[in-house]
């Protein structure tokens, strides 16, 4: 009887599990789409994921937050799987990296606020996508999934201030790309042409 | 408050990560400072954008179900 029992209790609490955890396969299936920029990658990404959360559900806490749970394994696998190892060893959190964007920074290069709503949907995740990954998935957990910086830094394992540095310098670069494509495409003219 | 200040602060008050304090500080200046108050309008509506765009599509329905076998 304790044995049937406890079985019982267990098909309870997978079930449950489970449950909860499909719940969040589109918002998981659009992310690692963009991490990974391809359907194939994404659908395997996200397979994984659901097979090692369900492999350490134990160490899930009931009542925490799945979502950045589950985020947190795709975005390991992530980085183990397609970028040969975990970003802390390739970080881009050096000044270099964006200086020269500094340099360029200028009042034209700063888009009307209502020009952003004239830029097609699909230039807007692909300006996303062009971002370097370390950038792209602070972007994806704090402008599109609504985490806090701090449930954001959970998720990374990096301290708070890293997500803000990350997160800036992500916006910044957005900015300019989608201020680049906006006058390419004659959204916009440029200012700087002395006229 | 002067622009820098606020500039520094700026992604924190679109991300509402501020405290009552550091926000009406902020917000005061915003209000008599076009050019940081244009700056602030672009960032919202950036993260506006972005979150829309990147938002959209559902899973395939064959992942859908091979998770289901996986998980159920």
């Amino acid at each position: 009887m304790v044995l049937v029992a406890e079985h019982v209790a267990d098909t309870d609490r997978n079930d449950g599990f489970a449950d909860e955890a499909i719940q969040h396969l589109d918002t998981l299936y659009r992310g690692a789409l963009r991490l990974t920029r391809d359907p194939a990658r994404a659908e395997d990404l996200v397979q994984d994921t659901y097979v090692r959360a369900l492999r350490y559900q134990n160490s899930y806490q009931v009542g925490t937050n799945m979502k950045a749970w589950l985020f947190a394994i795709m975005r390991n696998l992530f980085w183990d799987r397609f970028k040969g190892g975990r970003p802390e060893d390739v970080s881009l959190d050096g000044d270099g990296q964006f200086a020269l964007y500094d340099t360029l920074r200028d009042p034209s290069a700063m888009p009307e606020a209502d020009v952003l709503d004239r830029i097609a949907a699909e230039e807007v995740v692909k300006a996303v996508e062009q971002l370097p990954e370390l950038h792209r998935e602070v972007v994806l957990l704090v402008d599109v999934e609504g985490f806090s910086y701090k449930e954001a830094a959970d998720v990374l394992g990096v301290p708070i201030g890293t997500v803000m540095s990350r997160l800036h310098r992500a916006r910044r670069q957005l900015q300019k790309l989608l201020y680049d494509y906006a006058q390419e495409s004659g959204i916009v003219h440029s200012t700087g042409d002395g006229e | 408050m002067n622009c820098t200040d606020c500039l520094e602060k700026l992604d924190r008050y679109v991300d509402r990560e501020l405290t009552d304090e550091e926000l009406e500080d902020v917000k005061r200046h915003l209000e008599d400072c076009p050019p940081c108050e244009d700056l602030y309008r672009l960032q919202v509506n950036m993260r506006r954008v972005v979150k829309v765009c990147c938002d959209q599509g559902v899973a395939p329905e064959h992942l859908r179900s091979r998770l289901r076998e996986i998980l159920f």
